[in-house]
């Protein structure tokens, strides 16, 4: 490789195509081992202060939309949305982990699982107010998380997705077995009317408005770290862990720190989650198709940047709602296959192309796929 | 500066490190050579932290370091440069060098502050032009540079240096040389790995040789190259007979 770069800046017309290659490969490599695509380089290259203010602006807009948008909704329409909110809030808090750090975590449904379970068991058992309970199953998640990233953390690539799997899988029958606290197999009820309720049960109005909150607060969280010093060593680590740590950069207090961080948002998003179903069965709270979701929506809307897991998460939420709706048979096969190609087409996900693109001023997709090399 | 005692790593059976001590003096330049495999690259990833070592001691500028993590041997000043360059692909040169500001011994606060800064090493190594670049638009000249800019944001007081002139020609071994002389002249205390005799030479108050995981011999330069042990069983008969 030493030499084909001297060589290369011999020849003037060579050097220009050379540099023209090299600048993509490493996003491409990245991009292709399990969607480890580096922040964009919009929000890198552009100097730090200028118009600032825009992004926050922009989002301000949105959640007012989306507030403003509650009363023009059918019912129905309402628990879609709010879904949506939930799993943009879902998408942002593995967006932390697996798009920022690089650390893909299969497991990260736990998380939501356990803050779901925390609620459910503080509220029927020891009679604590939903508001109680919110923060408490976010807390408990966390110091889950802090437990097993300690061990699993310094896994790297498949071994640590593998590891996070199995402590999933492990925690879920832990709760299944526990029968006088989670109530087992067949579920635990929370109350949410009469004498035993601590709080009533919200409605499609309040839980429209928790998941706009929780998802406002994880969109958040999320863009303040990026732009954070701690944004910044959470990248190194992504893209050279050896150097950052030669660098003076704690890695494993970070990874541990934003993994918890991580598991404390989902754990919120549990928790409202758990109050919303009213009865929860760990089949359905741990269920494996929540973490995969997670990371299809990082993905196709660009990991390790602010916007891409909101894009995501809305596009699929609400294209595999339109499905259900109206391809009620071929719905999963549908969506599967908007999913291939959507990642065949932009592997580097929407917001990450977009930038890319807009550079470059080349917006063809096929020459998009030749980059990545798929 | 620096206080290697009876440092050793086995892996396995083999012992890449066995029983190596010696000092180096502030202000000093160390050059450290030795055939392929003599554990030349072992030896600073046990200094550095990326190894831990199975018996010895490592002390810095009188702190004991010994098996201290990585960070916290950045944080206690000292530098180093890979033998392969590690950039942050990501990440513009600026950005790069920006870390090492961040989280090194000096520990900025700010973003702002941290990337005016950055500026400042970029101009120290001749990269100012590029701070807006991305690490994979550099020619390899540049990419070294880079990799020094990394480790000075440390502001580190002992600079270990892996094999930084591998793969450079002979024209661009000169803008690193006439670096690492600029930082020798400002008092800086360096160690150099290195298999380019031409910079060991130009560069080292002193070197060093391992064979086998061990020291073989440390001297001045001039006595250590013209060894006869030094040239029958490392450097070779071609070498020893274009020196004369």
């Amino acid at each position: 490789m030493t030499s084909e770069r001297g060589e290369a800046a011999a020849v003037p017309g060579l050097t220009r195509r050379a540099d023209a290659g090299r600048d993509e490969v490493p996003d491409g490599g990245a991009a292709r081992h399990g969607g480890k695509a580096p922040p964009s380089a919009a929000s890198t290259r552009s100097p730090v202060t200028q118009r600032a203010w825009l992004p926050w602006a922009v989002g301000g807009l949105v959640l007012a939309a989306c507030f403003g948008l509650q009363s023009q909704l059918y019912a129905g329409q309402e628990r879609t949305v709010a879904t949506v909110f939930m799993f943009v809030g879902l998408a942002q808090a593995w967006n932390l982990i697996g798009g920022y750090t690089g650390y893909a975590c299969f497991g990260q449904v736990v998380f939501f699982g356990l803050g779901g379970y925390t609620t459910a068991a503080l509220m029927a058992h020891a009679h604590v107010s939903f508001w109680l309970a919110l923060p408490a199953s976010g807390l408990l998640a966390a110091i889950w998380a802090a437990l097993i990233g300690l061990p699993l953390l310094p896994l790297k690539g498949h071994y640590f997705a593998v590891a996070t799997l199995g402590v999933a899988e492990g925690t879920r029958e832990v709760v299944t077995n526990l029968p006088s606290l989670t109530g087992g197999g067949a579920g635990i009820s929370i109350p949410t009317v009469g004498a035993d309720a601590t709080t009533g049960y919200l409605g499609n109005d309040g839980f429209y408005v928790l998941f706009l909150l929780l998802a406002a607060v994880s969109v958040l969280v999320v863009a303040i770290v990026s732009a954070s010093k701690l944004g910044f060593a959470l990248r190194a680590i992504n893209q050279d862990e050896d150097a950052a740590a030669s660098l003076g950069v704690h890695t494993t207090r970070t990874k541990v720190s934003v993994f918890a961080l991580s598991g404390f948002l989902t754990g919120l998003l549990g928790a409202a989650y758990g109050f919303q179903q009213v009865t929860i069965f760990p089949a359905r709270l741990f269920d494996v198709n929540f973490t995969v979701l997670m990371v299809i929506m990082v993905i196709i809307g660009g990991s390790g940047t602010v916007v891409g897991p909101v894009i995501g998460a809305a596009f699929l939420q609400f294209v595999s709602e339109y499905l259900r709706q109206h391809f009620t048979e071929a719905h999963p096969f549908i969506l599967g296959a908007i999913v291939i190609v959507a990642v065949i087409l932009l592997p580097q996900g929407v917001v990450s192309y977009a930038g890319s693109a807009w550079r470059n001023r080349d917006f063809s997709l096929l020459d998009n796929i030749r980059k990545y090399r798929l | 500066m620096l206080a290697v005692q009876g440092l050793s790593r086995r892996f396995g059976g083999l012992h890449a490190v066995a029983d190596v001590s010696f000092t180096v003096p502030v202000g000093q330049t160390l050059g450290i050579i030795g055939p392929n495999g003599a554990g030349k690259s072992t030896l600073i990833n046990l200094v550095t932290g990326h190894l831990r070592p199975s018996a010895g001691r490592v002390e810095v500028a009188g702190q004991d370091l010994t098996g201290a993590r990585p960070w916290t041997v950045a944080k206690a000043g000292v530098a180093r440069t890979f033998q392969i360059v590690k950039p942050f692909r990501g990440m513009t040169v600026r950005e790069n060098v920006a870390i090492g500001l961040l989280y090194g011994r000096q520990g900025m606060r700010r973003m702002t502050a941290a990337l005016t800064a950055a500026d400042e090493v970029l101009d120290r190594v001749g990269l100012a032009g590029k701070a807006a670049a991305t690490p994979g638009e550099l020619t390899i000249t540049d990419a070294r540079r880079l990799e020094f800019a990394k480790a000075l944001a440390l502001r580190p007081r002992l600079l270990l240096l892996d094999e930084v002139m591998a793969g450079l020609r002979h024209t661009e071994i000169d803008p690193s040389l006439e670096l690492i002389h600029r930082l020798k002249a400002e008092g800086m205390t360096i160690i150099a790995v290195e298999h380019v005799m031409k910079a060991i030479l130009s560069i080292s108050d002193r070197v060093l040789v391992l064979h086998q995981g061990r020291v073989l011999t440390d001297g001045a330069p001039r006595d250590v190259l013209s060894d006869p042990r030094v040239i029958e069983a490392y450097l070779g008969h071609r070498y020893a007979r274009r020196e004369q």
